[in-house]
């Protein structure tokens, strides 16, 4: 069965090009096609902006670390930003691990996230 | 109404030993209980199972019987556990305040495997067999984190290694598995200090030599924005302590050692 993972979104006021984006659940190798879709969806729509509330993101594997690179680099090429909060201490391992603390935009709170938008 | 109380002795286990007690535990039994006691220390025998399935009333002089025969073991470096205790029996036991002095176990079978981990410190090992498919890698991976949680590794052990189990896996359904029929294999070995995960898939041995450079390539950790994949295995090495990959024959089989760390 493909791991649960569910997407909250919320307009961030004062930021019309941006979204806030809640993140609960697993992301792994079963279900990053679907985060993919909806995430690009939102570049497409003009939302090129993401802030990545992690607080109820319990899980991420290495495939899912790939798609959160691939989000942050697509928003640069749109000279967006991807910008993750909140992340939990397991998953801050992983990221770190892999070497990615460098290639992503992280904050400790959600309120840092949405300061830094311009 | 008298109370019954047979001794056996379990295969290589010398330090040992079952009562299997049958009837009523009321004031009377306690000299039997004592007397039985009492060929216990004098065999040296250190842990005593009470196998009490058949037992249908405890008194409050029996329990305190127990109670010092307890701690005469436990000053011996051992211990008594209770198995098997009905329902009942075990309200009116835990009103009186022994199951914050006594181990129950359900089943004669779990209070062995429990002496088992504890005393002998015997690894458990599980096998999983699943199809070549990422829908199945989500419950195995989190079954083997719950093992773990379960035979008190810290949140954190138990996240690194569902992580751990997680890449093996997906490495086995993407990399593997030619032959859909054939299932993936998972033996999970968890002891007190370490868990050992051996996962054996089916491969092509025509991409034997494809896959031998594929495993050399991904050990080193090379976190690029225009690479979605490729982190599994470098990740698997950072996060066990040791990590095989045998390629033989039509199959690939990747074991890891995965120390306890808290």
């Amino acid at each position: 069965m493909e791991s649960q993972i569910e997407l909250e979104y919320e307009d961030i006021k004062g930021h019309s090009n941006a979204k806030l984006v809640r993140f609960i659940g697993d992301l792994d190798a079963t279900n990053v096609e679907t985060v993919l879709e909806k995430i690009c969806n939102l570049f497409n729509d003009g939302f090129i902006n993401i802030v990545a509330d992690f607080k109820k993101l319990r899980y991420v594997n290495s495939t899912g670390l790939g798609i959160l690179l691939h989000f942050s680099k697509s928003a640069k090429e749109k000279n967006g930003s991807f910008k993750i909060a909140n992340v939990n201490e397991n998953v801050y391992e992983i990221i770190e691990i892999i070497g990615a603390t460098t290639l992503l935009e992280i904050y400790d709170e959600i309120e840092e996230a949405l300061a830094s938008l311009k | 109404m008298s109370v019954k109380i047979e001794k056996e002795q379990i295969k290589d286990k010398p330090e040992l030993l079952l009562w299997k007690i049958a009837g009523s535990l009321g004031t009377e039994s306690i000299n039997d209980i004592s007397s039985k006691f009492e060929e216990i220390i004098n065999q040296n025998y250190k842990f005593l199972i009470a196998e009490m399935s058949n037992v249908n009333f405890i008194s409050s002089a029996a329990l305190g019987q127990f109670m010092g025969c307890r701690q005469m073991l436990v000053e011996k470096g051992g211990d008594m556990v209770f198995s098997g205790v009905n329902l009942d029996i075990k309200t009116k036991l835990s009103a009186m305040g022994a199951l914050k002095i006594f181990k129950f176990y359900n089943e004669l079978r779990t209070a062995i495997n429990a002496y088992e981990w504890e005393v002998e410190k015997k690894p458990e090992k599980v096998y999983l067999s699943f199809p070549p498919e990422l829908k199945f890698v989500p419950a195995v991976r989190q079954m083997v984190s719950r093992i773990a949680k379960q035979k008190g590794y810290s949140q954190r052990d138990a996240f690194r290694i569902e992580t751990i189990v997680d890449e093996i896996c997906n490495n086995a359904v993407e990399h593997g598995s030619v032959d859909q029929k054939k299932n993936i294999e998972a033996t999970v070995i968890i002891g007190k200090e370490k868990i050992e995960l051996e996962v054996v898939n089916t491969s092509d041995p025509n991409k034997i030599e494809h896959l031998k450079e594929i495993s050399n390539s991904l050990k080193t950790l090379s976190p690029k924005h225009d690479e979605r994949r490729g982190r599994g295995l470098a990740l698997i090495k950072m996060l066990s302590n040791k990590l095989d990959i045998n390629f033989s024959g039509d199959g690939t089989s990747v074991h890891v050692t995965k120390l306890r760390e808290e």
